[in-house]
């Protein structure tokens, strides 16, 4: 096999192109439409051009690649091939089979040839003209090739001076399949690699690290008579996701700088980094430190020159090129220092610690009991003083897995210049409350559902720059990620200022899929809230970003997993807010405790807004699933009803606890207040993991055990109970008899 | 790439990898780089078996001598192969990795 | 032990110079005329790399590159996809199949050599 043959194969295959692309063309004259038969006339062009480069047939290519533009726009539907147009393409594949004649002869074309092709040409340019976007086409082929070697030797041709480059490879490139190391050998192709640092700095703790990912950073020097193009060229394929930085031997000081402080590793010593740069040699520092260590000090860093102001003096590198490395190093030194009042400890070993104090609020709170039970009041006394001090214990050993959200936030920096760049947006990701601190385990475990609503944020939620435009709104689309406190809890939102929910869309979906029945009236949540149902999406067209077999409902599950709940609030044309609420921790809260019918149930404590005692009369006869307080309609829950308990009512009145989650309010209506305790929650076993309203159970002092109110769960349902929602409408257009009633049954 | 715990008397913390430690085992070889760090405080593994190292490769084994050093152990590599030698001169981390280069006396790998 | 590297390209001149090229700088070459043929000549054995054209039929790049990124033994693998400045639609679903490296045709034979030599070293 040698070129000729390959020449051979060619013409024979064009040839065959080209018959085809006729055949096509007078199909097309009977139906301009067949779009079969446009993608065969555009196919063969395409295939000639791709082909005929390889032989350095530039003018075949050339001609064929105005013919493929055209064919290009036809074949998207944007331009119809009239009878004018067929006609015309015909006579290019005519000069296209003069063209391979020559070429077969191993001729060039005579200027008759070159004449007719230019005239084609012009005729084809008046159709792309016409187009309206004749000239935003790439006319000459040459710029799309890819980069190589211009002639002739580097910018100045220095011998024995290195280039510096400085790589950052994206975390992805290993998946991509890019090897870093395969770069560097390329380089050695054309050069000499003088020396690499390896720089492990990024790589995150083992429990942390991805294997997929690469983490690591390289300095090369790197001598060669190729110019920057060539050596940028190396990097062609990963230049978008990749930091490089290529610095030419004799590089002006001020380059050094902006490398040294675009540098994120943050151990790399004074010496390395110098070295890294290239603004030293390695036998230099090595001179550098051989000189220092005789001029004694032992290992004290205060009692001799510092190393920088020894390299200024002996002349090796410019006192500007320290003082950026120096700052650098204070800065580095900076945060080691911060970094050595860390410790490490390995998880199991705190989560072993919250345990043990778990177990210790319990048998404290058992001594109490005991104690009240005597009635012995100095043992009490002590008792509560103990409690006090396991409660500090309690608070101190839960802050050690509060971690900042902060970090978890900044990745979405990445997630949203990639998606944004995916699909075209522009977009800001704007974050606040990032000290916010949350459970370490919640962290973990919320970042995959933020993914997904961030993502859904910019893909679905920000409109195009176009639409935008339309709305008078900027250009680009900005989203929020927002975390802050809220009583006894963290809340993360997710916002952007996007078009906002289609609340048709859903709605039509919803009845498509029988979820909603027609006719029903919803308020704007519920409406959000259906999208959250299972393989809900109201997006036809399966984007490549968020269609990615994650549907909202697994959002949702994933934070209810977590004692969480998320909510919508969205603005037609305004944006769309997700807010997702989560308790602070999941080991040990400060519970409420309330008897029902013998059995013992816990509330959060920070959720409980007021206990008050059921008014005579008030929903006691009726059985109603609602009660006035204090001229508010609230739900009211009957928690023996509701959980179907058979035993017997205890105590002489009837309370009802307050509780409050997300705006919402409900009365539960339980026998007896116990008053606050620390429940120590353990999780309810697998048997009862489809018990709605129950979230765990705690065991009490006495021994006894108590179940967790799920309240957000419970909320729902109380809410939902038909005659409330009468009683509200009845309220509203009755307020003031309402109020004036309850006024007086309240005192 | 398979970890081969070495048999025979004072052979607890010493193993040898087999086979390609390389992106496309990078999972599995993580956890059971990780695993073997569960040990004796001295620990030696023979990296004559390694048959393909990539960068990912590479990245593994500093992350598993910079664990052991976490837990105070000493983690030395042995016999390194000449894919192992290869990788770890073209990213010049045997000064990193601090352990001496000796070739095995055949190839076994080629 | 030479790298292997495989060619998905309907044009036959196109297989035989990239071949040609890539086996005297010391590749193993693989030729195959469109998404499916490479598919079964592969067989969930193991490339070096693949270099596929976008527009074939039986079964276009794009469709090829997600078959080939979900065999194990090629999850990895680099791709150079070959595109044409009229392709830059196809570009960005490449992208998401997984291919990362491109060129545009038309090229040089030693444009080729050289960008193939960028990710795989004989």
């Amino acid at each position: 096999m040698n070129m000729a043959d390959a020449l051979h194969t060619f013409l024979a295959e064009s040839r065959a192109l080209l018959q085809e692309m006729e055949e096509a063309l007078l199909k097309l004259e009977n139906d301009p439409a067949d779009p079969d038969a446009v993608h065969a006339v555009f196919r063969a062009a395409h295939t000639i051009k791709g082909s005929a480069g390889l032989f350095g047939l530039d003018h075949i290519v050339d001609f064929t690649h105005e013919a493929e533009s055209v064919l290009d726009r036809a074949r998207g539907g944007e331009m119809a091939l009239d009878d004018e147009l067929t006609g015309l393409l015909l006579e290019c594949s005519d000069h296209l089979g003069r063209l391979l004649d020559i070429a077969a002869d191993g001729a060039e074309p005579d200027e008759d040839d070159a004449a007719h092709g230019a005239a084609l040409t012009r005729r084809l340019a008046v159709y792309l003209e016409r187009f309206g976007e004749g000239e935003q086409l790439p006319v000459e082929t040459g710029a799309a090739e890819p980069r190589i070697d211009s002639a002739g030797p580097g910018p100045d041709g220095v011998e024995n001076c290195a280039w510096h480059i400085s790589l950052r490879f994206g975390r992805d490139v290993l998946r991509n399949g890019m090897d870093p190391m395969s770069f560097i050998r390329y380089l050695a192709t054309f050069g000499e690699i003088v020396h690499v640092v390896t720089l492990p700095d990024a790589m995150p703790p083992a429990a942390e690290m991805d294997p997929e990912c690469c983490y690591l950073g390289f300095e090369i020097r790197f001598r060669t008579d190729a110019d920057k193009a060539r050596i940028e060229s190396a990097f062609d394929f990963v230049r978008e996701d990749s930091a490089i930085r290529i610095l030419p031997p004799g590089c002006r000081i001020g380059d050094y700088l902006e490398l040294i402080e675009s540098l994120p590793e943050d151990t790399t010593r004074l010496g390395e980094i110098l070295v890294g740069c290239g603004a030293i040699t390695p036998r230099e520092l090595d001179e550098m430190l051989a000189i220092q260590e005789a001029q004694g000090g032992e290992k004290d860093e205060e009692g001799r020159p510092p190393l920088g102001e020894m390299f200024v003096q002996e002349n090796v590198v410019q006192p500007e090129v320290v003082d950026a490395a120096l700052a650098r190093q204070k800065e580095v030194r900076g945060r080691q220092a911060q970094d050595s009042k860390f410790l490490r400890v390995h998880a199991d070993k705190l989560d072993n610690l919250i345990n043990l104090v778990g177990e210790l609020v319990i048998a404290n709170s058992g001594l109490g009991m005991l104690a009240a039970r005597n009635k012995d009041g100095a043992t009490m006394e002590a008792v509560s003083g103990v409690a006090r001090l396991v409660e500090d214990i309690r608070d101190s050993t839960m802050r050690l897995r509060l971690v900042e959200i902060g970090e978890t936030f900044n990745r979405f920096r990445r997630v949203v210049r990639d998606v944004s760049k995916e699909t075209g947006k522009e977009i800001e990701l704007v974050i606040q409350g990032g000290d916010t601190e949350l459970d370490k385990t919640m962290v973990d475990r919320i970042g995959d559902p933020l993914t997904h609503l961030v993502r859904n944020a910019v893909d679905h939620g920000i409109e195009a720059a176009e639409v935008r435009a339309g709305r008078g709104k900027p250009a680009k689309g900005t989203v929020w990620l927002n975390a802050y406190h809220e009583s006894g809890g963290i809340v993360i939102e997710v916002a952007d200022d996007g078009g906002g929910l289609d609340q048709d869309a859903i709605l039509a979906k919803a009845q498509a899929r029988g979820v909603v029945a027609e006719g029903d009236e919803l308020t704007d949540a519920q409406v959000w809230n259906l999208i959250f149902e299972p393989g809900f999406s109201t997006v036809d067209r399966v984007s490549n970003l968020s269609g990615r077999g994650v549907g909202m409902d697994v959002v949702k599950r994933a934070i209810e997993a977590l004692r969480g709940t998320v909510g919508i609030e969205s603005h037609a044309g305004r944006g769309t807010t997700f807010r997702i609420r989560l308790p602070l921790s999941m080991a040990i809260i400060d519970g409420f405790l309330m008897s029902v019918a013998a059995a013992h149930y816990v509330v959060p404590l920070e959720l409980v807004l007021e206990c008050v005692e059921l008014p005579a009369g008030e929903g006691d006869a009726d059985n109603r699933n609602y009660l006035n307080l204090r001229g508010e309609v609230l739900p009211l829950l009957r928690l023996k009803e509701h959980f179907a308990l058979e035993g017997e009512r205890t105590g002489r009145r009837r309370n009802v606890v307050v509780v409050q989650w997300a705006g919402r309010k409900a009365g539960l209506l339980v026998d007896e207040l116990k008053g606050q305790l620390q429940a120590v929650i353990k999780p309810l076993g697998r048997v009862f993991s489809g018990l709605r309203g129950i979230s765990g159970s705690t065991i009490l002092g006495s021994g006894e055990v108590a179940l967790v109110l799920d309240v957000p769960v419970l909320l729902e349902q109380a809410v939902q109970k038909e005659d409330y929602v009468a009683a509200q409408r009845i309220k509203s257009s009755r307020e003031n008899v309402r109020v004036a009633r309850t006024e007086t049954a309240d005192q | 790439m398979e970890l081969r715990p070495k048999k025979g008397k004072g052979a607890a913390g010493r193993y040898r990898l087999e086979g390609e430690l390389t992106i496309y085992t990078a999972n599995d070889d993580r956890e059971a780089l990780l695993k073997a760090l569960d040990g004796p405080d001295e620990l030696e593994w023979n990296l004559a078996g390694i048959t393909e190292m990539d960068t990912a490769g590479a990245q593994l084994l500093i992350l598993a001598k910079r664990e052991a050093a976490a837990g105070t152990k000493t983690l030395v590599f042995t016999e390194h192969s000449a894919a192992a030698v290869e990788a770890i001169e073209l990213l010049n981390l045997a000064g990193h990795l601090g352990d001496p280069l000796v070739l095995t006396g055949k190839e076994k790998t080629t | 032990m030479a790298k292997t590297v495989l060619i998905a390209d309907d044009s036959a001149s196109i297989r035989q110079v990239v071949g040609m090229t890539l086996k005297n700088a010391g590749y193993e070459v693989i030729e195959a005329e469109d998404g499916k043929d490479a598919l079964s000549k592969l067989d969930g054995q193991k490339v070096h790399l693949v270099i596929s054209d976008v527009n074939m039929p039986n079964m276009d790049g794009i469709s090829f590159v997600k078959e080939l990124k979900a065999q194990p033994a090629n999850k990895f693998t680099p791709v150079i996809m070959l595109t044409t400045e009229a392709g830059e639609d196809k570009k960005q679903a490449g992208q998401m199949a997984g291919a990362k490296a491109w060129m545009v045709k038309p090229f040089q034979p030693a444009q080729m050599l050289d960008a193939v030599s960028k990710l795989v070293l004989p």
